[in-house]
């Protein structure tokens, strides 16, 4: 199996087929096109999105439902046509995974942005930063102490 | 903060050279057009917030990652 340097796991040997592709780069890191998640039992419900070509760069991020149970996605036409699914809504869970990236604020509280979730394909192995324009989402979602409930992805 | 009112067709002039027309106007969303010379950066906010969120997450250290777990609560069930 082939290995990766990682920022937080040293190295770590992971599947071909893991490789989750992103066609369009994230926001700010426009040249990222290949992540593998770490989805380790001792850091659940965290979930590592861990560049391949960029040892040092990985994201921290929760189920977006775990967060805001109630986290309804929306996604605009050309993210679903990237993510390779017709033109009905996917469901977390059952078409995608929906993880959103966790910072901590220059305040020190911790946030997740659930303005622009990585909406993941994982069936086709691709992924997009689908932003909720229509939405009041927030960048900066206050995570709050011992509320992320366990829940699908 | 200034606001100007401005109909379909109207336009606001920022500086020099950069203007802002409107394009349409429906009740929920206005379409606007852009003039500006190429070296103006012009972003739709939310993609400019994710780029800036985006940066402060990736600034997440193994410290980070402690805390973050102590926070959701590490004692929590697996998610399946």
């Amino acid at each position: 199996m082939p290995q990766c340097l990682t920022k937080y796991f040293s190295t770590m040997e992971y599947s071909e087929d893991g490789v989750i592709s992103v066609p369009d780069g994230l926001p700010g890191f426009d040249d990222e096109h290949e992540f593998v998640l770490i989805d380790q039992e001792a850091k659940r419900p965290l979930v590592f999105v861990q560049s391949l070509a960029t040892p040092g760069l990985c994201f921290i991020a929760l189920p977006a439902r775990s967060v805001e149970p109630e986290y309804k996605l929306a996604v605009a036409p050309p993210d679903l046509a990237l993510l390779e699914l017709d033109s009905a809504q996917p469901e977390i869970g059952r078409d995608v995974l929906c993880l959103a990236f966790v910072a901590i604020t220059p305040e020190g509280e911790i946030s997740a942005n659930l303005l622009s979730p990585l909406v993941i394909n994982y069936q086709k192995r691709v992924a997009v930063q689908a932003i909720q324009t229509n939405s009041n989402y927030s960048h900066r979602h206050p995570v709050l102490a011992g509320e992320a409930e366990p829940v699908c992805s | 903060m200034l606001v100007v009112r401005r109909r379909q067709g109207e336009s606001v002039v920022i500086g020099d050279d950069v203007e802002v027309v409107i394009l349409e106007a429906g009740p929920n969303r206005v379409k606007l057009g852009i003039m500006a010379p190429r070296d103006v950066l012009v972003f739709r906010k939310e993609l400019e917030l994710t780029s800036q969120q985006n940066r402060a997450a990736a600034h997440a250290d193994t410290e980070s990652v402690s805390r973050i777990l102590r926070h959701v609560g590490r004692a929590l069930p697996s998610a399946p």
